[in-house]
């Protein structure tokens, strides 16, 4: 912790509430979220299906207004999207009538030409997709086209970026190899990543921090340091216990 | 009784046998061959059994399809026809895609707007006519006006519901990149709604091709609808009649095979293949 504080605070959530109103009623989704991310953090929100994480997501990415308290990054609320924030969304965001080499370019419309095709060529190339520049997203498959989703997020050099389950449809062995190119890729972009997940693992296996929500409404039931270097012995016995904290923490009885 | 109603039937009935284990393209080409000998066997064989002597028997509709080339007369009225479902359906097009666009994507306009298209909408082209006569008189402008009519419904309300129905994450995708103004239009709005675009299109063009024979029919003095009309006011001519038909079923699918191309293009595919 002592190490963090000495970083920059980036995005901070104060006192954040959110309710919508539903038929029958109000629902109460969000209450009271109280959350530091430092400068180039990673940071996992891990919690129940329903809890509001996307909710929480949308309110830091701007698609959504807080009912109480507020949300700033670098000192600056929240009003509005950003386009040097970007949202990496839980279903596919791309556009399926533009090719990888189109959908990529879409931050990247002011640069000149030349600037442009460089940066897309570059992260085509990071992302692993060189050679379907010119596919369309219904020619590539599902991972390919979460690369390609990831790609257009890192294109325009986010300093946040959100990730919204961005691996819950891709088969075991696909999340595994996207898990390990995300952290090979902030390892070298260095952006501030929030990262929502409802896998206890993968949160163990990418986070530096890990959110704990508790079940709607959702507040922070405790934040877990996971404090191990990159890349992450899977079977090491500090993971373990993390892991059994996080299982401890969500309610779930760990059997082994 | 003649042989050409087993005759069809069998040649039919071959058809479907000798190509039964042919390619599926092949078997699209085929087959419809196939159905439709049957339908000319029941056809020939209808005639024989009624023996009512103003209905052609294909073969009198086949000497009068020779009859209406060699007349010279069927390629003005095909013309005549196809200038104004041209006219109508580009000026359509022209003012509902764009409309659709505007209403579609500003609530404030669907407000306004959406209950006016509504109501005008279930009004049939051909209620139309006696309006059209009345503003335009009997001519091109009448029918070119009807035509717009309607395919102006079906464009607009395509458009207008396909922008409506643009998913949630392609708007936030455009607000988070910082899409603004006319980007938005060009990069989000009109290719996320062209596929059902180019669907509505396939409609109207489709309905503006049933309207202007019964429009021709009613109120001009050319075409196709009124070749059929003339055929049988000139000593009921039942043969002509069913040619111009066949004539008329012809063109429908030439135009409507030439607007599935649109459906190619990679920018509209995703649209239709399961989403
Ligand atoms: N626009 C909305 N209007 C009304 N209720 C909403 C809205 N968005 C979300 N909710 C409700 O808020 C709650 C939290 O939703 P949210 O999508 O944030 O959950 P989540 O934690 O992301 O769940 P999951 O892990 O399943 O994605 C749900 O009960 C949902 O019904
Ligand atoms: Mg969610």
């Amino acid at each position: 912790m002592s190490e963090r504080a000495k970083q920059r605070a980036k995005v901070t959530f104060e006192g954040v509430s959110k309710s919508f109103d539903q038929r029958g009623g109000i629902l109460d989704v969000l209450e009271d979220i109280d959350l530091t991310v430092a400068d180039g953090e990673f940071v996992c929100l891990l919690g129940p299906s329903g809890c509001g994480k996307s909710t929480l997501l949308n309110i830091v990415g701007g698609f959504e207004r807080p009912t109480a308290g507020r949300v700033t990054i670098d000192g600056v609320e929240v009003e509005g999207p950003d386009a040097r924030r970007v949202f990496v969304f839980q279903e596919y965001g791309i556009f399926p009538w533009a090719s990888a080499w189109d959908n990529i370019a879409l931050g990247l419309r002011h640069l000149p030409r030349s600037e442009r095709e460089e940066i897309v060529q570059r992260t085509i190339d990071m992302v692993g997709l060189s050679g379907f520049e010119s596919a369309y997203p219904m020619e590539l498959s599902g991972g390919m086209k979460q690369r390609v989703e990831v790609a257009r997020a890192l294109a325009v050099s986010p300093d946040v970026i959100y990730m919204d389950e961005p691996f819950g449809a891709l088969d075991s062995l696909t999340r595994l190899t996207m898990r390990s190119e995300i952290i090979r890729i902030w390892q070298q972009e260095r952006n501030t990543i929030l990262f929502v997940t409802h896998d206890v693992d993968e949160s163990i296996q990418i986070a530096d921090r890990i959110v704990v929500f508790t079940p709607r409404p959702g507040r922070v039931a405790e934040i877990v340091e996971v404090g191990l270097e990159h890349p992450r012995d899977l079977g090491s016995p500090e993971y373990g216990e993390i892991k059994n904290r996080l299982y401890e923490l969500l309610g779930v009885r760990h059997v082994i | 009784m003649s042989a050409w109603a087993p005759l069809f039937a069998v040649v039919g009935a071959l058809t479907f046998l000798f190509t039964r284990r042919t390619s599926d393209r092949a078997r699209a080409v085929t087959y419809p061959i196939g159905v439709t000998l049957f339908g000319l066997a029941g056809w020939q064989l209808a005639c024989e059994l009624v023996r009512a002597e103003v209905f052609p028997t294909p073969f009198d509709v086949l000497a009068a399809s020779a009859e209406l080339i060699e007349s010279q007369r069927l390629w003005g009225d095909i013309v005549a026809s196809l200038y104004r479902v041209t006219w109508g359906f580009f000026l359509a097009a022209g003012v509902g895609i764009p409309l659709g666009l505007v209403v579609g994507w500003s609530t404030r306009s669907f407000l306004a707007f959406n209950p006016v298209i509504q109501g005008l909408r279930p009004v049939s082209p051909i209620a139309w006519i006696p309006i059209a006569i009345l503003w335009f008189g009997i001519g091109d402008l009448a029918g070119i006006f009807l035509i717009f009519l309607s395919s102006f419904f079906p464009i607009t309300v395509g458009t207008m519901a396909a922008v409506r129905n643009i998913s949630l994450v392609h708007q936030r995708s455009a607000m988070n990149f910082g899409l603004k103004g006319i980007e938005v239009f060009r990069r989000v709005v009109l290719p996320a709604a062209l596929p059902q675009i180019i669907t509505s299109l396939r409609i109207a063009l489709g309905v503006a091709w049933l309207v202007i024979v019964a429009a021709e029919m009613v109120g001009m003095d050319s075409g196709l609808g009124y070749l059929i009309n003339d055929a049988r006011n000139m000593g009921s001519r039942y043969d002509l009649v069913v040619a111009t038909m066949v004539v008329i079923g012809l063109i429908g699918i030439v135009l409507d095979m030439m607007i599935r191309k649109l459906e190619r293009f990679d920018e509209v595919r995703w649209g239709y293949v399961e989403r």
